[in-house]
């Protein structure tokens, strides 16, 4: 722990002071399940960040892991009357699985090509969800999967699990960075041709980045699926793919910090909308997907690199003009002493 | 075998529609490395601005023609203060950014309009007409005509004309095409212009056929991509025919296997090439150094 603290500093104790004291500030249930839920998302845009700002790839199909993990779970649950834990464990396995057959099948693929794939991959699973009728309840969605079982079923201990997990897919997606692995990622990252001739196995790094951050969607999908009780195929298509994507790209995709961030921020901004269409009547619409899509098209233009490391680059600068600032001083006083000196 | 006629032919027009679509994202692609994702939006917008203004009273030709207009203004503004403004980006970024267009797009529609879906008279009559057995819609015939006409003048623009050599010269080498006074953001914008017409064109012919709403641009124009790509990306004929290849295939995946999972089987096909060639059924054709 000792060792964490020094590697990442304040950061991570910043992160666990509101983390835990969060569902006490704000002690309404309708806050605890919003907490929850960003906690669910901020699963899947950490795997998506490994996989974008790591690897270099895009994945415009990520619900669909997410949507795989919630029905793997809730299938084996309900229908087979499994273990929540068991279901869970699939839930990672299931989209893990999917994600290996299809990074092998794509690991090959870049830009507009690897968009295309998952695109279709997404839609493909969309709707296989939806036709299966007899497994997944079709359209009209599944009722009545169990709760998870820890320390009974309250929104409260929901929030701190689902939270503990976030917190150990965040320290092992830091841990990975600051490793030979994040190293190499970030070589394939720069450019695919340097990091094989330093003797990155750019295929098989590639592939391991899908397969992580599939099945940290199916694990966030699966306790998705346990903690709504009910699911139907609507939230796992392209309207949630991009809204991860969002998430990750306001954030800063480089940054493991600014998934967390920018899924905490995008999970705001969707509640302030929802009150702000109780409070003017005239909304109608898809209001979120105006600001979502202004967001992307506003820090592409003007934001490429993302909030958290731009707002860390100005901080290192002004360190810098600071630190310059000082030395100039001394200088200057030292200067001042030698001309008395003579 | 009526039954399979039956289903080519209504495979040939939602290829046609394809087309449409996949040919606007190769005129961008040649000209400025970049895929539109937001193309389906012009179709989108082409059958709604029209029934907003027919709404208005407008006569159809006229609002038709308005509805083209504005879509292309559309198209110039989004190369011009957005496209434009991020020259130097990887195709990531660039995917980010169309991704983010075509949503924000989409929400503003539906900001205007809202989710209702509305229906649009067809040009001449609703009567279906018969063919040997096989029987289509009347405006299916007027969708094949203007995807015909569309692709024949946009066949014609490249190959014939001096615009179409400036274009494609910038597609080439943007550079030399510099060198020779053609100005490849000019050109640019010119390919966004030509996209949003055409986009615009097929999405009020294909109004009639179906309802139209806000949301129909994201399956079109994915679909208009998966086209591109299997055909090649960068090889406008090579998509042309692999968006009508798609429309078949998919009417008799609807036909023979589930009209549920049709449009998982056209993606399943796309994916099945992307594994086997990459490159596309007809090859990529090589766009040279290309950009903005």
């Amino acid at each position: 722990m000792k060792q964490l603290l020094e590697k990442w500093g304040k950061g991570i104790g910043i992160y666990l002071a509101l983390m835990i004291v969060f569902p006490f500030v704000m002690p309404d249930e309708y806050y605890r399940s919003v907490g929850i839920i960003i906690g669910l998302h901020a699963i899947v845009t950490i795997g998506l960040c490994l996989l974008m700002g790591l690897a270099g790839q895009i994945s415009l199909g990520q619900a669909a892991f997410w949507g795989l993990g919630a029905y793997t779970s809730a299938v084996l649950t309900t229908k087979y009357g499994l273990s929540p834990f068991v279901g869970l464990v699939a839930s990672a396995i299931v989209p893990g699985l999917f994600a290996f057959l299809l990074g092998r099948a794509i690991a090959g693929l870049q830009g507009y090509y690897l968009a295309m794939a998952t695109l279709a991959f997404g839609y493909i699973v969309q709707i296989g969800i939806t036709e299966w009728e007899p497994v997944t309840g079709g359209a009209s969605g599944m009722i009545s999967i169990p709760q998870v079982p820890f320390f009974g079923d309250s929104e409260l201990s929901m929030y701190y699990l689902i939270w503990a997990i976030v917190t150990c897919v965040l320290v092992f997606s830091l841990n990975l960075m600051h490793s030979r692995v994040g190293r190499a990622f970030r070589a394939i990252h720069k450019s695919e041709i340097a990091a094989t001739s330093m003797g990155v196995d750019v295929r098989k790094f590639k592939l391991n980045a899908f397969v992580v951050s599939g099945m940290f969607a199916g694990i966030s999908g699966g306790l998705y699926a346990h903690y709504m009780g009910i699911l139907d195929p609507q939230p796992f298509g392209l309207h949630e793919s991009i809204k991860f994507l969002t998430m990750v790209v306001i954030g800063g995709m480089t940054s493991i910090w600014g998934a967390l961030i920018g899924t905490v921020l995008i999970g705001f901004i969707s509640e302030g909308l929802i009150l702000l269409s109780e409070v003017i009547p005239g909304l109608q619409g898809d209001v979120d997907t105006i600001v979502f899509g202004g967001i992307l098209v506003l820090i592409v233009m003007f934001m490429p690199e993302g909030l958290v490391p731009r707002i860390r680059s100005a901080y290192e600068k002004a360190q810098a003009k600071k630190a310059k600032e000082t030395a100039a001083k001394t200088q200057s006083g030292e200067r001042v002493e030698r001309k008395a000196a003579t | 075998m009526t039954e399979l006629l039956q289903y080519v032919a209504n495979g040939l027009v939602s290829g046609g529609i394809y087309a449409i679509v996949a040919v606007g994202f190769i005129t961008i692609y040649n000209v400025s490395k970049v895929i539109n994702l937001a193309q389906g939006e012009f179709l989108m917008l082409g059958g709604m601005v029209t029934v907003a203004l027919i709404g208005m009273n407008l006569p159809y030709g006229l609002a038709a023609l308005l509805a083209i207009l504005a879509v292309t203004v559309i198209g110039i503004i989004m190369q011009k203060y957005i496209i434009a403004y991020v020259k130097k980006a990887n195709p990531i970024s660039l995917i980010i950014l169309t991704i983010g267009i075509s949503t924000l797009i989409r929400g503003i529609a539906s900001f205007i309009w809202g989710k209702d879906a509305f229906s649009l008279a067809p040009i001449t009559t609703n009567e279906p007409i018969s063919f040997g057995g096989v029987t289509i819609a009347t405006q299916s015939v007027w969708i094949l005509a203007a995807v015909l006409i569309v692709l024949l003048l946009l066949w014609y623009l490249m190959e014939k004309t001096i615009l179409g050599k400036k274009i494609n010269a910038c597609s080439i080498n943007p550079m030399a095409a510099r060198l020779m006074g053609i100005s490849p953001t000019k050109m640019s914008m010119l390919a966004f212009a030509i996209s949003g017409a055409t986009g615009a064109i097929a999405g009020i012919v294909i109004a009639p056929l179906n309802v139209t709403s806000y949301d129909i641009g994201v399956l079109l124009g994915i679909k208009g991509f998966s086209a591109a790509i299997l055909g090649g990306l960068g090889n406008p004929l090579g998509a042309a025919v692999a968006a009508f290849l798609l429309g078949i295939v998919e009417s008799l995946g609807a036909g023979y296997v589930s009209s549920g999972m049709k449009d998982a089987i056209a993606f399943l096909v796309l994916i099945g090439m992307l594994l086997v060639k990459p490159s596309g059924l007809f090859g990529e054709r090589s766009v040279g150094k290309g950009g903005l």
